[in-house]
């Protein structure tokens, strides 16, 4: 990771933010000192070599975001390991997982010692690789998932183009299982998803081809299913149904399962279809309202465990077609905490404490494997925001290499100030703005 | 008068659909002559097409207008130039209304967002098909004697109305003209919600016809859905969904925006019998999209002078 070294002697103290981290019950306004890349202190009236004044800030454990699409290799003209992750740290995540469905697929051992040491030299905040769960994404052959572990996958996933076997996935988690490697599942039955928009009434309406509801639902049930049978460790990404959500609720206890949904899919619905936008398809599709707020109120329940924001960029010349040929996907890392905290937790749908759970604590337990927050001797991940701003979403706002963001135009409240990853300032909205190269 | 837009009738009001059918009796009538004289207007059929292209380009011609025509084949667009390249490049070359066929619903919306010329669209994928729509109510008027008769009559609109851009600009365009409308097809061929409507849904032309239904509407069926998964067999389909001679006994009228398929969703007798509009639709094709075109351009002041 760029520019990070856990040997440095970075005495920092952050002065006077609000300190929120439902993890070690941190609820108030204090001061945070940081060395060597970790937090070594938490009180009042803190000294260091360093002062950071954050006052009127809050700090929470910087976000984790196990979803995100940084188009490397392959399509480098919409976005990079560079911009990613400048992206991912101006929206204050610190801790990103790389999805596998780039040009070439992430199916060779090869291609993931590549990506590592890439993100080694290129990226801004910790990034972990997913390699893919069969060769090409083509759901036939199984990929060499020891191999791909030895050198250096995180773990392995279908995301982009789900599984249409049911009994390749079965051999896909087994041998996941046995190889070490938690499994990320994009579940959608291709022989039901035939549109490119929710089968709604507005679908109906505006004559764009839908795909159904049951499209998500019946590729999550035979994910759940084989996740009982085979025990592998999977997580089920961008459930966007309340049906899925109530199938997850089942088969927790009865597999070794977690899943994530967006912010999109939390904050939109298919209304968005009468527009008539390439911008706004997205896969899986926005769903109506009834979805949205089951699918809210499983996150808000802890039948979900956590948000991804299947940050997908897209080059203007692929949105801004008829929605039937736009390419489906949404920015996602610079507006996610902001969306969430206008839409849900200022309607108080969503308690703040559960927003930072969602964002941070909980999917940075998957990623990491143990208690993720700002207690000493954790690493100084950490995020920077002043719930008080006020800002439109626009395309010379954004960080990231594209602009295809569904909230463009949009008037949120929130705004990420700072990031810190081991301790150094790598998104600083404070002082001198990092930019993108 | 600025360009304007036909993009949908999704929304249309009546007081719009009169002006259309108004300005198109007179261009019938002969009492406009060549309103578009020294306009442009720019066919770019991005699919094919023979009935609507043919019917726009006479209208055009008729009204004085010069016209491009490009269409799928032998043209850039074959060579993979984008709508919105093509929509700047006529714009460019002085077209002042652009007519857009796409096999995309949403592409004449999206080309208006970039075209300084009028935009009608004539076509973009299970979207809209506004000026078939309009033409269809120039012609049951004609039939009943005038806009006004339309109040408080009956439709069932009959067929694969998931997949029609016809019927998603006649529902509203009746319903609009005052019409009850109704819509009659398998579960298969109907959106999932297609309760949207807000509509009666029936389940085969006899049940329109206890309805009261004045008119069937009926739509063609495509040839690559006649088979598979979403019907049965034709057979069946026509027994239930198809329009017979003994359906129109009691002065009932049968409308088809074709081509036909004689013997599926139409009998061919039915299609020649005197209670069949389906040559009056397409011969009010003409008068109506030459008053389309007329507005579009902001032509009516001329055609009025």
């Amino acid at each position: 990771m760029k520019g990070a070294s856990a040997d440095a002697p970075n005495d920092l103290v952050i002065r006077g933010a609000h300190v929120l981290d439902p993890s070690s019950g941190l609820d108030g306004i204090g001061d945070v000192r940081l060395s060597a890349g970790r937090v070594v202190e938490i009180g009042e009236d803190l000294r260091g070599l360093r002062h950071l004044d954050a006052d009127g800030l809050h700090l929470f454990p910087g976000f984790v975001d196990v979803h995100a699409h940084w188009r490397t290799p392959g399509r480098e003209d919409e976005e990079t390991i560079e911009t990613g992750s400048a992206a991912a740290a101006a929206g204050g995540f610190a801790r990103v997982v790389m999805m596998p469905n780039t040009d070439p697929v992430v199916d060779k051992p090869v291609i993931v010692s590549g990506l590592v040491r890439r993100v080694e030299q290129e990226s801004r905040v910790r990034a972990y690789v997913s390699a893919a769960l069969h060769e090409g994404l083509r759901g036939e052959r199984l990929t060499e998932m020891r191999l791909l572990k030895e050198a250096g996958a995180f773990c392995v996933s279908d995301d982009g183009l789900g599984t249409r076997s049911a009994g390749v996935l079965r051999n896909g988690m087994l041998y996941a299982r046995s190889a070490g490697l938690p499994v990320i599942l994009h579940c959608e039955d291709y022989t039901l998803a035939i549109g490119v928009v929710h089968d709604g009434a507005a679908a109906a309406l505006a004559g764009v081809p839908g795909s159904p509801g049951s499209a998500e639902d019946v590729a999550t049930a035979t994910a759940l299913i084989l996740a009982t049978e085979t025990g592998a460790k999977v997580h089920i990404t961008h459930v966007s149904t309340a049906l899925s959500a109530a199938l997850v609720a089942f088969f927790k206890g009865r597999a070794d399962v977690t899943a994530d949904t967006t912010p999109h899919h939390l904050t939109l619905t298919d209304e968005l279809i009468g527009k008539l936008e390439g911008l706004y398809r997205v896969n899986p599709p926005v769903r109506p309202d009834h979805d949205r707020l089951g699918v809210g109120e499983a996150l808000t329940s802890g039948i979900l465990d956590f948000v991804a924001t299947d940050h997908a960029p897209h080059d203007a010349s692929e949105k801004e077609l008829p929605l039937e040929e736009a390419a489906p996907g949404f920015l996602g890392h610079e507006t996610a905490f902001a969306a969430l905290y206008t839409e849900l937790v200022q309607s108080g749908e969503l308690p703040l404490s559960r927003l930072i759970e969602v964002m941070a604590c909980a999917p940075g337990r998957w990623v990491g494997g143990g208690t993720y927050g700002i207690f000493a001797g954790a690493p100084a991940d950490l995020t920077l925001v002043d719930l008080s701003e006020e800002w439109t979403v626009q395309t010379d706002s954004l960080v990231s290499r594209s602009s295809n963001s569904p909230y463009l135009g949009r008037k949120l409240k929130g705004r990420v100030k700072g990031a810190l990853v081991g301790g150094e300032l790598v998104y600083d909205a404070i002082g001198a703005r990092f930019e993108a190269a | 008068m600025p360009a304007r837009n036909f993009l949908t009738l999704e929304g249309v009001s009546k007081q719009e659909l009169k002006e259309v059918l108004d300005l198109a009796r007179d261009h019938a009538a002969g009492s406009v002559v060549r309103p578009l004289a020294n306009r442009t207007v720019c066919l770019a059929f991005f699919e094919a097409s023979t009935r609507t292209a043919v019917s726009f380009e006479l209208a055009a011609r008729r009204a004085g207008a010069d016209v491009i025509s490009i269409s799928e084949k032998g043209s850039a667009i074959q060579k993979g130039e984008s709508l919105l390249d093509t929509v700047v490049t006529l714009d460019a070359l002085g077209a002042d209304a652009i007519v857009i066929r796409h096999p995309s619903v949403g592409a004449a919306r999206l080309a208006a967002r970039y075209a300084r010329a009028a935009v009608v669209n004539a076509g973009d994928g299970r979207g809209q098909h506004p000026t078939q729509a309009l033409l269809d109510l120039y012609a049951l008027s004609n039939a009943w004697g005038g806009f006004d008769e339309l109040y408080g009559r009956r439709v069932a609109v009959v067929g694969d109305i998931l997949h029609s851009r016809v019927a998603r600009s006649a529902i509203p365009a009746f319903c609009a003209a005052g019409m009850d409308v109704a819509l009659v097809a398998p579960d298969t061929l109907l959106p999932s919600e297609a309760g949207a409507w807000g509509l009666p849904i029936l389940d085969c032309v006899d049940e329109a016809l206890g309805w009261g239904a004045d008119v069937l509407y009926t739509l063609r069926l495509q040839k690559e859905r006649m088979t598979g998964a979403r019907i049965p067999s034709i057979a069946e389909y026509a027994w239930y969904y198809g329009i017979a001679e003994q359906h129109l006994k009691a002065g009932t009228l049968v409308m088809h925006p074709g081509p036909v398929n004689r013997g599926v969703e139409i009998s061919g007798d039915a299609v020649l019998s005197g209670s069949s509009l389906i040559l009056d639709q397409v011969g009010s094709g003409i008068a109506v999209r030459s008053a389309i075109l007329t507005l579009a351009t902001g032509s009516a002041q001329r055609a009025a002078a």
